[in-house]
């Protein structure tokens, strides 16, 4: 029970101070999780990391929960989970609330249309980023453009769209396997 | 109530168990459910995300819990909205993490998986893309119909179809190339372009 209150402080106090989400928690984890509380060392906190990027949801909330789950099992993943969460949901219900006081305000209307192409900015950055991780031969552009040509000119929601880049991702795995075997293992 | 509840904890669930990337890459499923079940429209969402990036945490998890405060609020039904949104994102997230996680780490670094996220990668950013022009046309920078346009921004028509809106653009040129080349961080980005946009778009 004392190790529960533990991991959830320590996610408390986690998502309390770290802005940004995903990545930008990396340093902050390491630095409670791995120096101070040495609950799990920093290779493991890197493999937990690239797994909680390829699993579904919030990456750093992915993660926090991993690394409860590690420490003490079941109802470490519920602390560390819950201990993440909290400071998010308190400190967004009182920040929204104040905006809907304000939102027709003049000066805020003005800071708001000078924030927008910001997070459009960012938004176009985090595609950007993925996109240099992702892109890097002659068949993945093609995935690329057939993902944002299905959403923007055909409407199809992502989610269709993603399981058929999935499904085509398989499907030229199996080919380039197929190949590799055909010319006896020798070329990659 | 009741339903608009059940329709909250759907959609986040569905987000939460569906989405790969998180952060700024779960916005474009965000926008389509909440477009579909015609709860908010696309240019209140860039508003909430803005919220969103400047709390701490994750600002996957931001965006929903704001967005479900602001469904509830706007529909009259106060703050109920937050506890759909909580649970929806909580709920799959613990799941998977505790029943995928323990064998999903083993199998990982399988061809198989690596050949999925293979196709994922850039088929993502294609759809975070769409997003971020999505929110562009909705929040009067391009393409913009009469209701969205900025009427203090410097607009750039042709033949009465609205194309751009220079001011917009300048923040968006100067914001992505200070991510490309600095590691800024995003809060004061944020916080910057706000005070940037009092002057820029109030005189």
């Amino acid at each position: 029970m004392e190790k529960f209150f533990e991991i959830f402080l320590t996610f408390f106090k986690l998502g309390t101070f770290s802005f940004g989400g995903g990545y930008a928690m990396i340093p902050l984890i390491e630095r409670e999780v791995c120096r101070n509380k040495k609950w799990i060392d920093k290779e493991d906190l890197y493999d937990v990391f690239a797994v909680s990027e390829a699993l579904p949801g919030a990456i750093a909330l992915n993660a926090s929960t991993f690394v409860g789950y590690r420490v003490a099992g079941i109802p470490g993943a519920v602390a560390a989970l819950l201990g993440n969460l909290l400071p998010s949901v308190l400190i967004v219900w009182v920040l929204v609330a104040a905006f809907l006081q304000v939102k027709d305000n003049a000066y805020v209307q003005n800071a708001m249309n000078g924030i927008r192409p910001a997070i459009i900015a960012l938004i176009t950055f985090a595609a950007y980023k993925i996109g240099k991780s992702g892109i890097k031969d002659r068949i993945t552009p093609f995935i690329f453009v057939g993902a944002f040509a299905a959403c923007y000119f055909f409407h199809l929601p992502p989610m269709p769209v993603i399981i058929c880049a999935a499904l085509t991702g398989l499907a030229v795995g199996a080919v380039k396997a197929h190949k590799a075997h055909k010319s006896g293992g020798e070329q990659k | 109530m009741m339903q608009m509840m059940n329709t909250l904890f759907l959609m986040f669930a569905k987000l939460s168990a569906f989405s790969f990337g998180g952060g700024y890459v779960m916005i474009p499923i965000m926008l389509r459910e909440l477009e579909s079940n015609r709860l908010l429209d696309p240019a209140k969402v860039t508003d909430i995300v803005a919220i969103a990036g400047m709390s701490p945490g994750s600002v996957a998890v931001n965006a929903a819990v704001g967005l479900g405060y602001y469904v509830s609020k706007i529909n009259g039904m106060g703050a109920w909205g937050v506890l759909p949104a909580f649970l929806g994102i909580a709920l799959p997230c613990a799941t998977i993490v505790i029943v995928v996680a323990s064998f999903f780490f083993k199998i990982y670094k399988h061809p198989r998986v690596q050949s999925a996220l293979y196709g994922l990668r850039p088929a993502i950013a294609g759809i975070v893309l769409y997003a971020a022009v999505k929110l562009a046309k909705s929040g009067g920078m391009l393409l913009s119909g009469a209701d969205t346009v900025i009427p203090s921004g410097w607009n750039i028509s042709y033949r009465l179809h609205h194309i751009i809106e220079l001011k917009s653009l300048a923040v968006f040129a100067v914001a992505f190339l200070l991510l490309m080349k600095t590691k800024l961080h995003p809060i004061f980005l944020i916080i910057t372009s706000g005070v940037v946009g009092i002057f820029l778009f109030g005189f």
